[in-house]
């Protein structure tokens, strides 16, 4: 990524981008899954600064970029022109790259305040129960507590993909385990915040 | 005598006439999550997030409907009756449903702790102990003994026989999940309004996943799987988000479940690689043999990557491989 994109998300998330420039960002961040990594990290930056790391904070990046979709000008002037299929297909990859974005800096902002023992203590507090430890990848032997890395996260499915797998695992759960995947599904900070629908498979009820 | 004091000393209740065993415990549970129609709400925590959910579970005549609503701000539901699941996203005027495989009716049902899964969990009756809102339990730790999948602490009405509340934990010990009830009443008489949705679904977009070919054989299979998992169910299906059919391949050890997705790689699309989670739910998408395989499941990490790195075509796999059933890292 060239220093001359790093400027352009700079100034998009400061809200200096003029609007040609980020109708042109936006375009290319629907393509490009290493530049809206790095804008769920400039916003995470931006987040954790503007508002002590609160995690709404970092979703209000996601609708700067979803404002900023809608001035495009193609939605503005040339949206009904387009045929049906592919209008769809861009407003659901324009949702997506807000969407991804917020839940990319909600993520990151999660995984800095969830050290070892500050994320369960906050739990504690809530629930007035003893504390519930993350998931740990254990994909090696242990030899104690370790945080999944965000990149790990990162660099695995993107959350409307896993979304439709959880669904469609959903009904194979055991009754045990069942409610807690449904919880997964459609807790509010849920893989299912997210949803990339191709036109194709939409079909009425 | 010092035992009755230990137990008052441990906030368990005095020991029953009769010798309790985990195994019978579970089974009347197992028999209540079929049987039993109930409306409640319960809480989640997982890996530092907090849901708090309403349900409603009735069964009748044989046929199992269900309502989940989140109650933290978000309204989304999921409702279930028998074989088909709808998720309502209102925030996003979206709404999944997915039909279920018809081939799979030995999934979903009552766990049995017995036969081969005793070769994988050991079940401890732990004892009773009061909870603040449900009086009595009894309280059962099914621990795995291995690394491949999780265990559970179970706190079971015993009244209702009920879980009203589960601890979810790796191999170590340590919690990665915890489901409470705060609110539990059995309802025989719960109304077929109770399932809907609330909501406008007329604003709906509706996305479907539906069962394409239930009949084939499956085209890819996995080599490699640990121990006690074996293949339960197969089938072809339509997944959001996908261009083409998508192959699912479900292998469970008769309490954790795998889900496993093949799919030809998406035109323009860079494949994806690594684990991602949801709740207690966790992901590991990988590429073989030139499509991407994607592994989902309640189970730790390094099952779903074992899985999904072993899978291959069909024509081309060798007889499958358990993991050395002598893994028993903790």
């Amino acid at each position: 990524m060239t220093d001359r994109i790093k400027e352009q998300l700079s100034a998009f998330l400061d809200g200096e981008l003029p609007d040609p420039e980020s109708a042109l960002l936006l375009k290319r961040l629907e393509r490009d899954d290493e530049l809206r990594g790095a804008l769920s990290r400039y916003s995470l930056i931006g987040a954790v600064l503007r508002s002590d790391g609160d995690v709404p904070a970092a979703r209000q990046v996601a609708a700067r970029v979803s404002a900023a979709i809608a001035r495009e000008p193609f939605r503005a002037a040339g949206f009904a022109r387009l045929p049906q299929r592919e209008a769809l297909l861009r407003g659901c990859a324009g949702l997506a790259v807000a969407a991804g974005v917020a839940l990319g800096a909600v993520a990151l902002v999660q995984q800095l305040q969830s050290p070892d023992t500050a994320a369960p203590a906050a739990v504690v507090a809530r629930v007035e129960v003893p504390p519930v430890e993350p998931v740990v990848d254990d994909t090696e032997p242990a030899t104690g507590y370790t945080t999944p890395p965000a990149s790990e996260s990162s660099g695995g499915l993107a959350p409307a993909e896993l979304a439709n797998f959880l669904v469609a695992h959903y009904g194979y759960a055991t009754p045990l385990v069942r409610r807690s995947v449904g919880a997964g599904l459609i807790g509010d900070d849920s893989a299912a915040l997210q949803q990339d629908v191709p036109a194709a498979e939409q079909g009425g009820q | 005598m010092a035992r009755p004091a230990i137990a008052i000393a441990l906030g368990l209740a005095a020991a029953p006439a009769l010798a309790e065993s985990g195994q019978e415990w579970l089974t009347r549970m197992g028999a209540a999550l079929n049987n039993a129609s109930y409306v409640g709400e319960f809480v989640s925590e997982s890996a530092g997030r907090t849901e708090r959910l309403a349900i409603t579970h009735r069964v009748r005549d044989g046929v199992v409907s269900e309502r989940l609503v989140s109650l933290t701000g978000s309204r989304r539901e999921l409702v279930r009756e028998n074989d088909e699941v709808v998720v309502y996203l209102p925030d996003q005027k979206l709404a999944i449903i997915e039909r279920r495989s018809g081939r799979s009716d030995l999934l979903g049902s009552l766990p049995q702790f017995e036969g081969r899964m005793a070769s994988w969990y050991n079940v401890d009756w732990v004892g009773r102990e009061t909870l603040d809102d449900f009086g009595p339990t009894a309280v059962v730790a099914v621990r795995p003994l291995d690394g491949y999948r999780f265990g559970y602490r179970l706190w079971i009405d015993v009244d209702t026989h009920m879980p009203v509340r589960s601890d979810l934990s790796d191999g170590s010990g340590r919690v990665v999940e915890r489901l409470r009830f705060t609110r539990l009443r059995l309802d025989d008489q719960i109304p077929d309004s109770a399932f809907e949705p609330a909501l406008d679904r007329s604003k709906l977009r509706w996305v479907r996943q539906s069962p394409q070919d239930d009949e084939a054989a499956p085209a890819w299979r996995a080599v490699q799987v640990p121990p006690g998992f074996r293949l339960s169910t197969s089938g072809v299906q339509a997944v959001a988000g996908s261009s083409g059919p998508v192959s699912h391949l479900v292998y469970s050890d008769g309490l954790a479940t795998v889900s496993v997705f093949v799919q030809a790689p998406s035109p323009g699309k860079a494949p994806a690689q690594g684990t991602t989670r949801s709740g207690v739910a966790s992901a590991f998408t990988t590429v073989v043999d030139g499509h991407q395989v994607t592994a989902v499941g309640e189970v730790p990490p390094r099952t779903l990557k074992y899985i999904a790195t072993g899978l291959r075509p069909a024509a081309l796999a060798p007889d499958v491989q358990h993991a050395a059933a002598t893994d028993r890292r903790n």
